[in-house]
């Protein structure tokens, strides 16, 4: 991706043959290191490592994302928070009685080289012992690439969804706990093509790898059953102008599916509102973003009647999800509690949810790591461990778990917000897709995979229908 | 047909916004032969100031953390709203390159390396504290809540309201106004001496500093509105005062530097060669959309290669 702002710099830098390196040291306001070490019990503290994205287009999920981390500590390794913001860090924390030490809140702006930065500088200056994140999937592939080259220390995925991370870097110390952007998509081709009827659809979305990852999940499913892609348009992630790709998308296709994310999807909503005088939600799709707590505040009314999928439910009537959201709220407050549905926040939770019971199996030690990897590679959540549905992980340590399809709909609240209703869960989705993805076909990219006709995924047509009852 | 009519005018609002950036750089480099690398730092400067005004005198109070992508609130804005944040953060930059030019360029009057390396390391420093006092996202000022989204022109193509006519017309009042500031009045007059002759200007007891000083701050006022506009109608984020320069240089080079019209020229020939390249780089199944911007520079490699001082350009 071409990046304007650094192609200026070195033009400037051409022009007049001298120049100092921009450098962004300031940016890592939540870094603070934070001793939870007092109280805790003897020995030395279990470091950990937070690495998520406080700039660029996923910024404002700084806080999430931290909030669904800490409250794994809360709940299973029984920390306080050290103050209001997540990222204030939490005290007290202690796993098979050993002090815990978040040695920082690293921030990076959803590029692989800031979040390798962010990553040596927790990992080889702060010294943690094991790292959870990133956020984004270019950073994720990063850093699964930094986790082989380091065997010692131990990774666990924080939400970045790009397919490679797991399936083609297979390093054996990094672990994802949630499904990859290809499984989140999982049933909507298949709704696509049998519900709606839809035979053909164009694809919109940000130009990097999870984009790709998302919209492959759609295009595998969609075309194996007979669908076309008769176009398909990227734009650079965090794309301010949306106005000359909206330009680009045909008017002659029976559908659109949406793989813009962050605050991207905002401007485009907009300009596409602008544009073409409504989002007509009735022939589009959209990923993971759509239903997002954040997108849903400012853009969701334009968005109702859109579908959607993910790991996450809002409207979910289970207990344990109910527990969950009142866990973020007793700690952090209304405003973090929701962004709770968000699998921004969910996935970070359960990444350190699986991290804490592995850590405690294992007696906390963390010197030879290699046993905190055979035991993670066995963990599963269930429960309130991971409320939206059971986790496991398959043989290149990638969640397998269940995806729900929802539809966006008018305020049933009295909030003002569009609501989410889910009406369809996907069970037991993995990432290959039934042999559609593996480590030898190529990755997704701007034009792969191919749309082909060929076996569908094992849970098309076995979508089951969900419909959580309204209190 | 409706995409050609809409691509078109994304051109031209591109163009309009860089032709207000790249007049300001252009008049100072003119009279001045100041290369100002500050100017884009200044662009942004003027949005985010703007965007301080309008968030501290014009929102409701908000509370908690604030959690937003595009960083935008509930608040109804009226049209003062934004207008008063337009005039003040417009001013505040206007007095800002009047005290960079008398602070850092004035005793280095002639020196173009020297001013060129001052203005560089300038726009480093600002860049970074502009990145730690607003943060990493990006956001936007936002337009009055009474001003409609689109319009729907003829053949039923919809266009960004405030995108659309605010921006344009802003373009051409400007540019009005700067045609008659440099054809109409004694300042304009000196101007154009000095861009011909600054020792002879001088020499005739024109005091030469007071005019520097008016074409600092004019200069600088509109990379200030520049930015107001440009928040406005895409948004504020880190980055933006490097490409706002890069642009402003590609849109002088092409156009002559020191020349109003060639700015104009320039502005227009980025902006649709950027809003055509992103879509019609299309041949049959290869579709190389993605590589744009080399279009761009392929822009400006053809016009040097013709006119080494760009289409208006003359030597200083």
């Amino acid at each position: 991706m071409f990046r304007r702002s650094h192609v200026a710099l070195v033009a400037a830098c051409a022009v007049f043959a001298a120049c100092g390196s921009e450098s962004n040291d300031d940016a890592d306001k939540g870094a603070d290191t934070n001793k939870a070490a007092e109280g805790g019990g003897g020995g030395d503290p279990i470091k950990i490592g937070f690495l998520s994205d406080c700039e660029g287009a996923f910024g404002s999920f700084f806080e999430p994302t931290a909030s669904g981390a800490n409250l794994a500590l809360i709940k299973y390794a029984g920390a306080k928070p050290a103050g209001e913001k997540p990222t204030d860090g939490v005290t007290g924390a202690t796993i098979a009685g050993k002090p815990v030490e978040i040695v920082g809140y690293g921030c990076a702006d959803d590029t692989a080289d800031k979040a390798i930065e962010e990553t040596r500088r927790l990992m080889e200056q702060e010294d943690a012992d094991v790292l959870i994140g990133p956020l984004s999937g270019d950073e994720g592939i990063a850093v699964a690439n930094y986790a082989k080259e380091h065997p010692d220390k131990t990774f666990v995925n924080g939400i970045a969804g790009a397919q490679d991370s797991t399936l083609k870097v297979q390093a054996p110390n990094f672990f994802r706990f949630h499904p990859d952007g290809a499984q989140w998509s999982a049933g909507l081709g298949d709704y696509a093509y049998n519900e709606l009827g839809w035979k053909n659809a164009a694809i919109i979305g940000d130009d990097y790898s999870f984009p790709y990852t998302s919209l492959a999940g759609f295009v595998a499913e969609f075309c194996a059953i007979g669908g076309q892609i008769p176009k398909r348009v990227w734009a650079p992630l965090g794309e301010e102008d949306y106005s000359s790709y909206i330009s680009q998308i045909p008017e002659d296709v029976d559908g659109l599916y949406v793989g813009i994310g962050g605050s991207g999807l905002i401007s485009f909503i907009k300009q596409y509102e602008e544009q073409r005088g409504r989002v007509d939600t009735e022939r589009m799709l959209g990923n993971v973003f759509w239903d997002d707590p954040l997108v849903l505040k400012e853009v969701g009314k334009s968005l109702v009647g859109g579908v959607t999928s993910a790991m996450t439910a809002a409207d979910s009537d289970s207990p344990e999800v109910a527990a969950y959201i009142q866990g973020l709220k007793d700690n952090y407050g209304d405003e973090i509690a929701g962004a709770g549905p968000s699998v921004f926040t969910y996935g970070y939770y359960t990444g350190m949810t699986a991290l804490i019971k592995a850590l405690e199996a294992v007696g906390g030690d963390v010197a030879d790591q290699s046993k905190l990897q055979a035991e993670l590679a066995k963990t599963t959540l269930s429960g309130d461990e991971a409320p939206w549905g059971d986790v496991k992980l398959d043989s290149n340590r990638q969640a397998v778990s269940n995806v729900f399809l929802k539809k966006i709909v008018e305020d049933t609240t009295g909030d003002g917000v569009p609501d989410v209703q889910t009406f369809a869960r996907v069970n037991e989705v993995d990432q290959t897709f039934n042999g559609a993805f593996s480590a030898d076909t190529p990755a997704p990219d701007r034009d792969n995979p191919k749309c082909e006709a060929g076996e569908a995924p094992p849970w098309v047509g076995k979508a089951e229908d969900v419909s959580f009852a309204k209190k | 047909m409706n995409q050609f009519v809409t691509v078109t005018l994304n051109g031209l609002t591109l163009a309009a916004l860089y032709f207000v950036v790249a007049s300001g750089f252009t008049l100072i480099f003119g009279l001045m032969r100041v290369v100002n690398m500050a100017h884009g730092a200044l662009y942004l400067l003027g949005g985010y100031i703007a965007l301080e005004i309008q968030t501290r005198w014009f929102e409701d109070e908000g509370s908690g953390l604030g959690l937003s992508l595009s960083g935008a609130s509930d608040t109804e804005y009226s049209v003062f709203a934004w207008f008063v944040p337009l005039v003040l953060a417009t001013l505040i930059i206007g007095v800002l390159g009047v005290v960079l030019q008398q602070v850092f360029l004035r005793w280095n009057q002639g020196q173009d390396l020297r001013q060129a390396l001052i203005t560089i390391a300038l726009s480093v420093i600002l860049a970074d504290q502009m990145l730690a006092y607003w943060g990493g996202i990006s956001k936007d000022i936002a337009a009055p809540s009474a001003w409609p989204t689109s319009i729907t022109l003829p053949g039923d193509v919809r266009f960004g309201f405030f995108r659309g006519v605010v921006v344009l017309a802003a373009a051409l009042i400007i540019g009005l106004g700067l045609y008659l500031i440099i054809k109409r009045t004694r300042f304009g007059k000196i101007v154009r001496a000095g861009v011909d002759d600054r020792d002879m200007v001088s020499a005739l007891g024109i005091n030469v500093n007071r005019v520097f000083i008016g074409m600092f701050f004019l200069g600088a006022m509109l990379a200030g509105i520049g930015g107001v506009l440009g928040g406005t109608m895409i948004s504020l984020a880190p980055g933006q005062d490097t490409a706002f320069l890069l642009n402003s240089l590609i849109v002088v080079i092409i156009g002559g530097m020191g020349s109003l019209g060639g700015a104009a020229i320039g502005a227009l020939a980025l902006g649709l060669v950027d809003a055509y390249a992103d879509v019609y780089l299309v041949f049959g199944d290869v579709d190389l959309t993605n590589y744009s911007i080399i279009v761009t520079f392929a822009l400006l490699v053809g016009v040097l290669a013709v006119r080494p001082l760009g289409l208006f350009g003359r030597p200083a």
